[in-house]
């Protein structure tokens, strides 16, 4: 009955999937931060390469494993090509039409530019499609709550994950059931879409309350709230390997900020 | 151990009691069967000795409850949890974390307890439940039986002195079911606690030689006494009051019933169904005649309800073909196979969509363009067979869960379709609820109407299918009239789904 989403963690034993959940966390962060903060390709690019590096370790397929990734590349494509094709500052290095000297020229900086931004949109969505599908979502929400969380606010985000597909596949079945019966989808009349989508609605809220009794009786027999913080029976799975990686992000931030203050000096 | 004195309850908006002057002892170390029709205050019973009745449920309550000194009406739940510990019917429900471990683990964080020591209480919990094997499984990849016994182990993990089951094997299959009363006895077993069980199935318990508690249509103690005694004393009064007996099924099927099978209303070709590429049943060749009920058994997670789908169109073939009155789904929208396809999803609240009873039932009718005179006396006679006459203008989701599954099934009836599928129809119903759908269903194939039953209940299969289906392993194992098949599935060791007690050649 289910179905993949287009974008979800995917269940690995591989190094990165290792990884300690905030320290993915940060560097999702201080990516997302350095391509934004440097206007410079060649950052762009070594980004684009670590961030290629960690989905091989990562055991995932650019093309068999991220969905949707053809509309992506093809709007980096569109939008180097807007700057390529339109930032006519710099050295001219050829024309595209006709051929020779005519219309339509290609700059260096506009080439450097197209590199900048369709790169920086294509690191930015890759980065997040690498911390998404390597990182167990209750894992996080743990090693969150280890570093400060509320449990409460903790348990909200594992309930939320743990009854988004249960929700999903609800809706699918009431949406099944309304087809059962005769139920059309291809009307216009905005108060006839309205009278299906209520009919749709109140099926899943009557069952949503079920839950919502059954889940509380549930946490409260298991003493959910009865004191300020509670234990864990996991420690923190904060390794060797992921003291290296930090390291080398401090070390890269580092870099990163003496670099802007170099460029703001001059 | 459990005192209980005059309680009564009556649920906010409601109009009637649904725990009516109950007193009762429990010693420790006590097993209990606790059993009742639809809707007779089984669970709320449950959720009153947990103490969650009288703090997450608007009512009025009456009386007393006390679980080893402490009054479940006025202390903490906190207090009342490490003496009660409840299993609800659905495990899913019920989870609050992601994985195995955590699941077990949450009670034990919650009560702060150091993480050696909730090291060696999950081991002990999970062993206590022989569950040792899924403790690094997320709980999505366990199938019905392996979450309940999860939900159990992580009830057990906090050391209550009263476990309190509440019909835990109602979504589960024959096999299942079996593993989870093999732990209910394994737990009685090795730690001796109080041990309630809300129950339908009261054949899976005797071996427990339990003390059975009835309870009636208002929510009183009806009967009291050592199970097997009961049911030879009281037998007369407890099928009256629509109990599911030790054999009554084959007692009340009607006799001579068996439909025969006529022309072809539908048929499968090397089908192959499936989700995202996979396939979970291959090479299914069947015929489906008119006229008859046919069963459709096998293990959570078989193929049975994706199945079901294929034969309304709800899921195309991956290769094959199906066709249902001379339609192919492939081709075929699912609101022209709708028509002649009637189709009843697993949970009655799914499939409510009107303001009114009346127009719930006229819902279908409405959506097919029927406004005929014959339509509405159609639809005035079934709402009068089940019981649904005086409910009319009522709101649906006001119903109870019997009602509401006889609403289900009267919505289907209304325009008369040809193929009805049932997709476990009868959970959490009891026998007089599932008698009366079946009797209706049974008239249905008398004018020429088919029926495809999902079912987990060897015993009503055996007693109401004129055939038979038995799905394994992704493909049809076993296409047979009852008797056959019983005698298959007894050979090819698939015990659980024999009916209890009975003798299968």
């Amino acid at each position: 009955m289910s179905h993949r989403p287009r974008i979800a963690y995917m269940p690995s034993d591989s190094r990165v999937h290792g990884l300690y959940p905030l320290l993915k966390l940060g560097w999702l962060l201080w990516g997302s931060l350095a391509v934004f903060a440097v206007h410079s390709p060649w950052l762009v690019l070594a980004v684009l390469a670590l961030v290629w590096l960690a989905l091989r370790l990562a055991g995932i397929s650019l093309r068999r494993d991220v969905r949707g990734l053809r509309l992506i590349v093809s709007m980096a494509a569109f939008l180097f090509a807007l700057q390529a094709l339109f930032m006519q500052k710099g050295t001219v290095l050829c024309h595209l039409w006709p051929l020779g000297p005519g219309y339509l020229p290609v700059t260096q900086a506009g080439l450097r530019s197209g590199v900048y931004v369709g790169g920086r949109f294509l690191a930015i969505i890759l980065l997040s499609y690498l911390f998404v599908m390597t990182t167990e979502p209750g894992r996080l929400a743990y090693a969150l709550m280890r570093v400060g969380l509320p449990y409460r606010y903790g348990f909200a985000l594992i309930t939320a994950l743990r009854l988004a597909p249960i929700f999903e596949a609800e809706s699918n079945t009431v949406y099944q059931a309304q087809l059962a019966r005769g139920v059309r989808y291809d009307v216009r009349h905005p108060r006839r879409i309205w009278t299906i989508m209520r009919q749709l609605l109140l099926p899943l809220l009557v069952s949503a309350l079920s839950r919502v009794d059954a889940l509380a009786v549930s946490m409260e027999g298991r003493c959910f709230g009865k004191y300020p913080t509670r234990t864990y029976r996991k420690g923190v799975d904060f390794t060797r390997r992921d003291a290296g990686v930090l390291l080398f992000l401090l070390l890269a931030f580092v870099a990163l900020v003496a670099y802007v203050v170099a460029r703001v000096e001059t | 151990m459990i005192a209980l004195r005059n309680l009564s309850f009556r649920f906010e908006g409601s109009t009637r009691q649904a725990l009516h002057d109950i007193s009762l002892d429990i010693a420790p170390g006590e097993f209990v069967a606790l059993t009742g029709p639809s809707g007779c205050g089984k669970s709320t019973l449950a959720l009153a000795l947990g103490g969650y009745l009288f703090r997450q449920f608007d009512g009025q309550a009456s009386g007393s409850v006390h679980v080893n000194g402490l009054d479940t009406r006025e202390d903490a739940i906190y207090d009342v949890a490490e003496v009660v510990g409840l299993v609800q019917q659905n495990p899913e429900a019920q989870f609050c974390t992601l994985t195995v471990e955590d699941e077990v683990s949450f009670g034990l964080e919650n009560r702060r307890m150091p993480r050696a020591d909730i090291e060696k209480r999950l081991r002990w919990a999970l062993d206590i439940v022989e569950a040792s094997h899924l403790a690094e499984r997320t709980l999505t990849t366990l199938s019905g039986g392996e979450q309940q016994k999860v939900a159990i182990a992580a009830m057990m993990a906090a050391k209550p002195q009263v476990l309190i089951f509440d019909e835990p094997t109602s979504n589960l299959d024959p096999t299942a079911t079996a593993t989870i009363f093999d732990v209910i006895r394994h737990i009685r077993e090795v730690a001796g606690i109080t041990v309630i069980v809300m129950e339908h199935k009261i054949d899976y318990l005797l071996s427990f030689d339990p003390r059975l508690i009835v309870m009636d249509h208002e929510g009183r103690i009806a009967y009291d006494g050592p199970a097997r005694q009961l049911l030879a004393d009281r037998h007369e009064e407890l099928a009256n009051l629509g109990l599911r007996l030790p054999g009554n099924e084959l007692a009340d099927a009607p006799p001579a019933a068996r439909g025969r099978a006529q022309e072809v209303l539908a048929q499968t070709r090397d089908l192959q169904l499936g989700y995202n590429g996979n396939a979970v049943l291959k090479d299914i060749n069947l015929d489906i005649h008119t006229g008859q009920i046919v069963a459709v058994m096998g293990d959570n997670g078989s193929g049975k309800s994706t199945f079901l789908r294929s034969l309304l169109g709800l899921l195309k073939p991956q290769a094959g073909w199906v066709s249902v009155c001379g339609q192919d789904t492939r081709t075929t929208p699912v609101s022209v196979m709708a028509r002649h396809v009637g189709f009843i999803f697993q949970n009655p609240d799914h499939q409510l969509f009107a303001d009114s009873v009346g127009a719930e039932a006229d819902f279908a009718p409405r959506n097919f363009g029927l406004h005929d005179v014959g339509t509405r006396q159609r639809i005035d006679a079934l709402l009068s067979s089940t019981g649904l006459a005086s409910y009319r203008d009522a709101h649906p989701y006001r119903l109870s869960c019997g009602e509401k599954r006889r609403l289900n099934v009267v919505s289907i009836l209304s325009y008369q379709p040809r193929l009805i599928l049932l997709d476990e129809p009868f959970i959490g119903q009891d026998w007089g609820h599932a008698r009366t759908l079946l009797r209706l269903l049974r008239d249905e194939t008398q004018r020429g109407a088919t029926v495809l039953w999902v079912t987990h209940d060897p015993a009503l299969a055996r007693a109401y299918a004129d055939r038979v289906l038995f799905f394994s392993s992704g493909r049809l194992a076993i296409d047979a009239p009852p008797e056959e098949a019983f005698g298959a599935l007894k050979r090819t060791g698939h015990a659980g789904y024999l009916p209890p007690g009975d003798v299968v050649p």
